[in-house]
């Protein structure tokens, strides 16, 4: 594999395959109050990049894949996916979303839950590539198992096998492995480079793991609370693909200490950026 | 508590499984001491029925003596399984009908907000009311006959699987629901792939409830209609002063009641298991 | 936006109050229509019989006779499950026993106590009994579900405080399982109105049951659909008040 230039992560002149501008969200709460969750918010992202959004929890990320998935409409501001609204790129079955809590039906055999979408979207089902997709994500082998025979690292492997069914335009992860143990976490975040390096797709990435973001993405957005903004966006120079001795390279160190040291103590930082 | 107990019965031979196995007398007695713990009281029971026919003097007419009831019921078994069957056909068959036209109301008001804002009150206004109160005005309505009692015991078994199916088809996982939003999925297809095989736990919580009363349904309905089945044999063995028949059909009622209780819970619980 | 819940309340308050109406058309139609043979009256007609003073004084007895004995036997039952709650909170080995005993008792279907109340208790006495055995299920289910409601956090406190078993029950399980149990008595108030009904028609002398039967044998159908009417309404009217109680008792506790 080559490794990949950075331009090429840059936002060209060309369609970005996510764009939100001028995002505002506010939502209701009891009373006529409102809540302003994100404020004047801007993100672009390109073709077959990896953007990773960290921030503390409640800072509004979850609320930025949402509007990029299509399940929040923004109160101020426009949401454009592959030049399209996401309500579009949902009737057409474009999108692939995987989120915290894993979302297998229970009922259902792995195999059945990562044909999901292949029903979902009235399509024949693609056996062969449903059994590919399970052998992508190390589960070979698990096809006929219950969500409630396995791990929840291997329920997580399912869930993201079942967002990459239809092969999606643009992938949405939010905190995908945010429910499991430390151990377990960093593994999945190799095996998901892994991944997107054999897929490029255009991903999303939702978390509050610096070093997942570190690991994973070519550009990491950190974020602020109360109202959600953009406070700083990270280009990761290091190239692709990033196997477990990167978390051994200093600069790795150096820039997640640097970007931990946002999520404590934001106001410095954004003083200089 | 009763499920801890399962589990705890399930894990004993798991823990042992590299240690010596415990001799066939110690598992005779283990097993008994928990049959003796959860049915001491049903013994205790059998007991004082025996004590008090005996301190009535054995006055039949009264209360007949345990032995004198299971021995008619087990000597004339013939003179009871044809209402009992007919008995257990009229609530299988109400249970059948009343769990499915329950099933598929609560689906129409999943469909529909008006529907379900109206339905909203009368939902209340049904849960209050007891049904079982108005076999006269169903037996009035339909007639004096088995349809009557089918209708009575579809009645009954409508309600818990309206509430419980329709409490279920709102209750989706959030992720899931998002899910299925954002694969794009329109509602009749949520319903076939999530929110019905989701509802299926609620449906077998309305068996479990509705098993036993559609049974006591049934023959309280016999019992006021007469016809065939067991509430008849009942009524017509107390007019007949048939002490010991009276008594032996109220014995079957209950062994037949408790049976389906046992049952539909064990039903539940399988399928629970799979379903969630 | 104060406005929201306000906005969403008004429509669904219509909508209630057009399901009501919808019902009560529907009865009359059929009724008027002879959709369903003569069993079944148009409501003004049932309402017309009700406004007969005849009616009102033969209800009203019925009526009485009945609440009676649901209120007694939803005294009783309540009373008794409870206090065996209690006792299989405090002394555990019982509780396995108890427990099937009760789902046993409440398996048992009502006929088939029918002989042993009627020559046990009489006549005059069964109605409440059956009540009471009805109401006593609901109650005892959410009594011992209640009791083991605290969480083990809070047991330990206990535990580590030196607490008995008395006063743990008195100072942790029942307050906060109160809840629960008030959940089982809006349950038990409805069964409790059906067993009095129920227990009526094994005899006894005076009651809605022993209306609804004697309204039924002798095609009285006004008086039946009136009686019924009556039943539900009692019985509509012990779950609201327990509903009533139910939202007292949750502001408390909260
Ligand atoms: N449906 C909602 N209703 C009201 N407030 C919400 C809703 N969703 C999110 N919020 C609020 O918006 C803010 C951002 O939430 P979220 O995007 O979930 O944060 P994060 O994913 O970063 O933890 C929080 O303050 C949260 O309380
Ligand atoms: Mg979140």
């Amino acid at each position: 594999m080559p490794a990949r230039s950075n331009d090429l992560a840059l936002p060209t002149d060309t369609e970005p395959a996510i764009a939100l501008r001028g995002i505002v969200k506010d939502f209701p709460l009891k009373r006529g109050a409102a809540v302003r969750a994100l404020d004047r918010l801007d993100l672009e992202i390109a073709h077959g990049e990896f953007v990773a959004i960290l921030g503390p929890s409640g800072c509004g990320k979850s609320t930025v894949l949402r509007l990029a998935a299509g399940l929040e409409q923004p109160t101020e501001g426009e949401v454009l996916v592959e030049g399209r609204s996401p309500a579009e790129l949902i009737r057409a079955h474009r999108l692939g979303v995987a989120f915290q809590e894993h979302a297998l039906l229970p009922w259902a055999t792995a195999r059945n839950n990562v044909a999901l979408p292949f029903r979902v979207a009235g399509r024949e089902v693609d056996r062969e590539r449903v059994d590919a997709l399970l052998e992508l994500v190390g589960l070979a082998g698990f096809e006929d198992a219950r969500p409630r025979q396995l791990s929840g690292g291997m329920r997580q492997r399912v869930a993201i096998a079942r967002a990459l069914a239809l092969e999606p335009d643009v992938l949405l992860l939010d905190e995908p492995f945010g429910a499991l143990d430390a151990v377990t976490r960093r593994r999945m975040n190799l095996e998901l480079a892994r991944i997107w390096m054999e897929q490029r797709i255009t991903t999303l990435l939702v978390t509050h793991d610096v070093d997942e973001a570190v690991l994973l993405a070519d550009r990491v957005v950190v974020m602020t609370g109360r109202p959600g903004r953009v406070l700083h966006v990270q280009q990761v120079e290091m190239p692709h693909p990033r196997g477990g001795e990167v978390t051994r390279d200093p600069e790795f160190h150096a820039l997640v200490d640097r970007l931990t040291g946002m999520l404590d103590d934001p106001e410095p930082v954004a003083a200089t950026s | 508590m009763s499920i801890d107990a399962l589990s705890a019965s399930r894990r004993v031979p798991v823990a042992q499984e590299g240690t010596a196995r415990p001799s066939p007398a110690r598992l005779l007695t283990r097993s008994l001491g928990r049959v003796l713990s959860r049915y001491w009281t049903v013994a205790a029971f059998v007991v004082a029925w025996q004590l008090w026919s005996w301190l009535t003097g054995y006055n039949q007419i009264v209360v007949p003596p345990p032995a004198m009831v299971f021995g008619d019921v087990l000597g004339n078994i013939g003179a009871y399984l044809p209402d009992l069957g007919w008995t257990l056909a009229m609530s299988a068959g109400g249970l059948v009908a009343g769990m499915a036209l329950g099933t598929m109301i609560a689906v129409v008001v999943w469909s529909s907000r008006i529907v379900s804002g109206m339905m909203t009150p009368v939902a209340l206004v049904m849960r209050s009311v007891p049904v079982v109160a108005m076999i006269p005005v169903l037996a009035r309505v339909f007639g004096y006959g088995w349809f009557t009692v089918l209708v009575i015991t579809t009645v009954v078994s409508f309600f818990p699987a309206f509430v419980l199916v329709g409490s279920r088809l709102r209750a989706a996982p959030q992720a899931t629901s998002d899910l299925m939003a954002v694969l794009g999925a329109s509602r009749s297809t949520v319903l076939r792939l999530l929110l019905l095989p989701h509802a299926v736990p609620g449906l077998l919580v309305a068996f479990r409830l509705t098993a036993p009363t559609a049974v006591l349904a049934a023959m309280l309905a016999e019992y006021l209609m007469g016809g065939r089945g067991l509430g008849t044999l009942f009524a017509q063995s107390v007019s007949f002063h048939e002490v010991g028949r009276a008594w032996g059909a109220a014995l079957v009622a209950t062994v037949v009641s408790v049976a389906c209780f046992v049952a539909a819970r064990a039903v539940e619980r399988r399928g629970t298991v799979r379903f969630s | 936006m104060s406005r929201v819940p306000g906005a969403a309340l008004a429509p669904s308050r219509g909508l209630a109050a057009g399901g009501v109406l919808a019902l009560l058309v529907l009865v009359e139609i059929v009724g008027r229509l002879g959709l369903a043979g003569p069993g079944w009256p148009p409501l003004t007609d049932v309402f017309g019989y009700v406004a007969k003073p005849s009616a009102q004084q033969l209800l009203g007895r019925a009526l009485t006779a009945t609440a009676t004995a649901a209120l007694a036997g939803f005294l009783l039952g309540g009373v008794v499950a409870l206090l065996v709650a209690v006792l299989s909170a405090l002394v555990p080995a019982t509780g396995p026993g108890l427990e099937r005993l009760a789902a046993v008792v409440h398996a048992v279907p009502l006929i088939a106590l029918g002989p042993l109340l009627i020559t046990t208790a009489g006549r005059e006495a069964t109605p409440t009994l059956v009540a009471a055995l009805a109401a006593g299920f609901a109650v005892f289910v959410a009594a011992t579900s209640a009791l083991g409601s605290a969480n083990d956090a809070q047991r330990d406190v206990f535990t580590v405080l030196g607490a008995g078993r008395a006063s743990t029950l008195l100072r942790l399980q029942l307050p906060a399982g109160l809840p629960l149990i008030v959940d089982g008595l809006t349950l038990a108030a409805p069964a409790a109105v059906l067993g009095a009904v129920i227990g009526e028609w094994f005899g006894a002398r005076r009651g809605i049951g022993v209306l609804l039967v004697s309204s039924m044998q002798n095609v009285q159908t006004d008086q039946l659909w009136a009686a019924a009417l009556t039943a539900a309404a009692i019985s509509l009217l012990a779950y609201v008040l327990l509903v009533a109680l139910r939202g007292a008792v949750n502001r408390r506790f909260q």
